[in-house]
């Protein structure tokens, strides 16, 4: 091992908090990508829940700490641990892979829906907002990564945007409703117990 | 599943900053040179690259088997045409070099996560970005790459409960809600008793990391890096008739 003489810079203790919850927030995503339920209209496409995640962490950790959560997913990914959909990994997959666009969009997501949903960067509680405000929130989260990934899909593959959306998304988006319905179904039950 | 494998291969006595560093540098050059003749190219070294770090490209495929479908799906749907004369291949020529630059890039990418540890990631992530970000990055993949085993196992244990109590008849929105509810719990709890932990442990920001060296083997590729990232430069400021 390396000797340092520097001395020891501790951790706020609040911070070390944050930092726990950020990492396990990811590691929760991560976890969600190998969850896959049977899509009732396709079932060889099947619907994960890594964007109920995305939209957990902007609602539950904030817009600051809900982007960082989801940054260190990507990084995780990046350098080897397993994150990424049927548990691959890689830097390619953000540098390469045709569903880039859709991966870059998850921080930035993560930190829409939470400005939104907490109306800043100060966090509020969020069981006592509104389900239009959440649902609205989780919309424009939504339209993020779509649009973000449509855009990275053309720009990769050296496709038109209307031929990108056919390809990387059609077949997703009825399911963003389902997965909305079941974010507002989380956050409205008693058993939840984070605060 | 593609992951870390000790070895004493070419790529495993390198420096992950190294590695990182040949990864931009390669998808940058394929990026700039997406012709057949360039491609020809990029696909040799990216074969060379894969051999140096002891990886099969087939198994490399194999663990990137999810990717495939977009990548084949791209040139045909390029290619498709509303009315005569319905399929139009010229069309298709583009995106399927970028689909082949495409797969080339994330294939050679997976020989770094063979050959390199997580701790050693962490290191060059640490030295690399600088200051808190840095810092937190190291610390919070580390982490991350600790507990995704441990709330996989807790995610599966609650899909088998779920699955006991005829919960897989009940509509998808409740089955994710449900699902989704017990996993956040769990991690949440998870979360309180490690924060518990690392505070009583003293978790400091500058914690002692594993050594990393350059040593003479990094030389030549970091060399090999420079000139293709010059390469890609020359290439997409128009200077070059090359390929």
């Amino acid at each position: 091992m390396a000797t340092s003489t520097d001395s020891v810079d501790l951790v706020d203790g609040e911070i070390v908090g944050n930092i726990a919850r950020a990492a396990l927030f990811a590691a929760l995503v991560a976890g969600f990508s190998y969850v896959s339920f049977p899509n009732p209209l396709a079932p060889n496409i099947p619907v994960t829940l890594q964007v109920v995640g995305v939209f957990l962490a902007g609602i539950m950790l904030g817009p600051l700490w809900g982007t960082s959560a989801i940054s260190l997913y990507l990084a995780a990914g990046a350098i080897g641990v397993p994150v990424f959909s049927g548990g691959s990994a890689g830097l390619g997959y953000l540098i390469g892979s045709p569903t880039l666009g859709y991966l870059w969009s998850y921080p930035v997501a993560a930190g829409v829906v939470g400005l939104i949903v907490h109306r800043g960067t100060d966090l509020q509680d969020y069981t006592a907002v509104g389900v239009p405000l959440l649902v609205g929130a989780m919309v424009a989260g939504t339209l993020v990564i779509y649009a973000m990934g449509t855009v990275g899909f053309a720009v990769i593959q050296d496709l038109g945007l209307v031929e990108s959306f056919t390809v990387s998304a059609l077949a997703f988006v009825p399911f963003e409703a389902v997965k909305i319905a079941a974010v507002i179904g989380i956050l409205r039950r008693d058993s939840i117990a984070a605060v | 599943m593609l992951h870390y494998q000790p070895g004493d291969s070419l790529a495993h006595r390198l420096d992950p900053r190294t590695k990182l560093l040949f990864q931009i540098a390669f998808a940058t050059v394929a990026f700039a040179y997406t012709t057949p003749r360039g491609l020809l190219a990029v696909g040799v070294l990216g074969g060379l690259a894969l051999a140096g770090a002891d990886t099969n490209p087939l198994r490399v495929l194999w663990a990137y088997r999810f990717v495939l479908p977009f990548l084949l799906a791209a040139p045909l749907v390029a290619m498709l045409t509303l009315g005569s004369p319905w399929l139009v291949p010229s069309e298709g020529v583009g995106p399927a070099l970028a689909s082949v630059r495409n797969l080339v890039v994330v294939v050679v990418c997976g020989g770094y996560v063979r050959t390199t540890s997580i701790a050693d990631s962490r290191a060059a992530i640490q030295r690399t970005v600088p200051g808190r970000p840095g810092q937190f990055l190291g610390l919070g993949i580390e982490l991350v790459a600790r507990f995704l085993p441990v709330l996989q196992r807790d995610l599966l244990a609650i899909l088998d409960a779920e699955a006991a109590r005829l919960g897989t008849d009940r509509p998808l929105r409740e089955r994710i809600a449900t699902v989704a509810t017990a996993g956040l719990n769990r991690a949440f709890r998870r979360a309180d008793r490690l924060s518990m932990a690392m505070q009583a442990r003293c978790l400091s920001w500058n914690p002692t990391l594993p050594p990393l060296r350059f040593g003479w083997i990094d030389g030549p590729v970091v060399g090999l890096s420079v000139l293709l990232l010059t390469a890609a430069v020359v290439r997409l400021a128009g200077l070059s008739p090359l390929l």
